[in-house]
């Protein structure tokens, strides 16, 4: 599963390297639009060390936004899982909300909150926050009828044991959604950071891009890839396990 | 008083054009294994989920005897599945009862699936154990959905006499398409009959019969006809 990540990101990243040196030498492009292989080499040896530790910090602000927004989607989500007033109100409020990119609101953000740690978080977890809500409330207000049953007729159906019949069920979806929203979390800091931040890749991105030097661009953009599918095989990995040890084993 | 009086039941699923039960009226008479038979589709599980509660009729009132609950199981019903089936019958067994699982997983054969998960179960098996959780709950009318479907004949025969063997005071109403089945264990039979006909319940009296009694099967044969004259 994760080397699997690791072979999809290397072929995906080739192919569009790849595209873009067949598109140089077609159009007779300069070094200084699209550079040559040799200066994207020179280039990555020089950079990867800085832009490995500014991708570590992006991704710590991602991972911490991540989790944060897990914890609130779940909560809102078993919140808003009845067919209730509250519970509906809800569901209306996610779906709009969720409609308006989080981005866009990013300058108010960076304004009142300052160009640090918390406004990047802030928006790293927003991002994330609201496909994971929707995921969440349309799993957990899905009644499991086959298993809810018993529980209900014989008066033991808490909302506990509700949940946890439906996390089960769905146990599948859960961890691909929250494996998905890892990437999420990672293009919202990058953009919270390319758009004001002071630290991250998304930041050095920035810088690069004054530069016009497509060179780092493409080495920030391997190196960000990279992460991003190490920490999603690690994703599955621990979404499989926790369903073996859930499941004993069984399908 | 009767242990199930349905009187003037009306029903018709929302956006239906037909009406399924206009002005239906039976009951059953006393505690026992009854049954509810009929060809599918004619409003079997509609009729099931109304005496039950889970749904409720446009009109008309359905009342029971006694303090216990009436229960309705169907055989499409699972059990989760992070742990075994012996743990989850562990648990759901009322304090006092402890004796009487035992009793029902030797009897319905079970003993050799405690251990496993519920999703590596045959059908039949899976059927067998929903319907033994269900058995040890509280209940004044039990109604078991195609709850022996996929088991084989001599295993549903046993557990059939079983059942009734176990809870003579209470009252069950068994959901099956075998006739032979329905007029040999069955004391009362509610047919259930098409729309055009009048009435939509006809009340026919099985055989009721039991473990150690003679089967008389003149009387088997005559029920089983007149069963399906009636359908």
């Amino acid at each position: 599963m994760l080397p699997r990540r690791i072979y999809q990101f290397l072929i995906i990243y080739v192919l569009g390297i790849g595209l873009l040196f067949v598109i140089k030498l077609v159009l007779n492009l300069s070094d200084y639009v699209i550079p040559g292989p040799l200066s994207v080499w020179h280039t990555g040896r020089e950079e990867w060390y800085r832009y490995a530790a500014d991708v570590m910090d992006t991704f710590g602000v991602a991972v911490v936004g991540q989790v944060i927004s897990i914890f609130m989607a779940v909560a809102v989500g078993v919140a808003g899982r009845k067919a209730t007033w509250f519970g509906s109100f809800i569901k209306v409020a996610a779906y709009n909300v969720q409609a308006y990119p989080i981005v866009a609101i990013a300058p108010i953000l960076f304004i009142l909150l300052g160009d640090g740690f918390v406004t990047r978080l802030f928006i790293a977890a927003m991002i994330c926050y609201f496909p994971l809500l929707l995921s969440v409330i349309g799993i957990m207000s899905e009644p499991v009828s086959d298993i809810e049953h018993f529980y209900r007729v014989t008066g033991r159906l808490r909302w506990q044991l509700e949940i946890k019949i439906r996390a089960f069920e769905n146990l599948y979806k859960l961890t691909t959604v929250i494996s998905g929203s890892a990437t999420l979390a990672m293009a919202g800091t990058i953009v919270a950071e390319f758009i004001a931040a002071n630290a991250g890749i998304g930041y050095s991105i920035r810088i690069a891009l004054y530069q016009s030097d497509l060179s780092k661009i493409l080495v920030a953009l391997f190196v960000i890839g990279i992460t991003l599918s190490i920490y999603q095989g690690f994703l599955e990995v621990l979404g499989k396990g926790v369903k073996k040890a859930w499941t004993g084993g069984g399908s | 008083m009767s242990l199930l009086s349905c009187s003037d039941i009306r029903f018709q699923y929302p956006g239906a054009e037909n009406v399924l039960f206009d002005g239906l009226t039976f009951s059953i008479a006393r505690p026992g294994f009854h049954a509810l038979f009929g060809p599918s589709g004619i409003g079997k599980t509609t009729l099931a989920k109304i005496i039950s509660g889970d749904i409720g009729p446009l009109s008309g009132q359905v009342e029971a005897t006694g303090e216990a609950p009436c229960l309705y199981t169907y055989n499409r019903e699972r059990l989760p599945g992070w742990s075994s089936v012996g743990r989850h019958i562990e648990k759901s067994t009322p304090m006092g009862r402890e004796s009487l699982r035992d009793d029902l997983i030797r009897q319905f054969g079970l003993s050799s699936l405690m251990g496993m998960r519920f999703s590596t179960l045959s059908m039949g098996q899976c059927n067998r154990v929903n319907l033994l959780r269900y058995l040890l709950q509280d209940f004044g009318l039990l109604i078991m959905d195609e709850s022996l479907a996929n088991v084989d004949e001599a295993t549903r025969q046993t557990i059939l006499y079983k059942i009734k063997a176990t809870f003579p005071a209470s009252g069950f109403l068994y959901i099956s398409h075998n006739v032979v089945e329905v007029a040999r264990f069955c004391d009362q039979i509610l047919v259930c009959r098409g729309v055009k006909k009048s009435p939509r319940i006809k009340c026919i009296e099985g055989q009721d019969h039991k473990k150690d009694q003679p089967l008389d099967e003149k009387r088997l044969e005559a029920s089983m006809l007149e069963i399906m004259n009636a359908a």
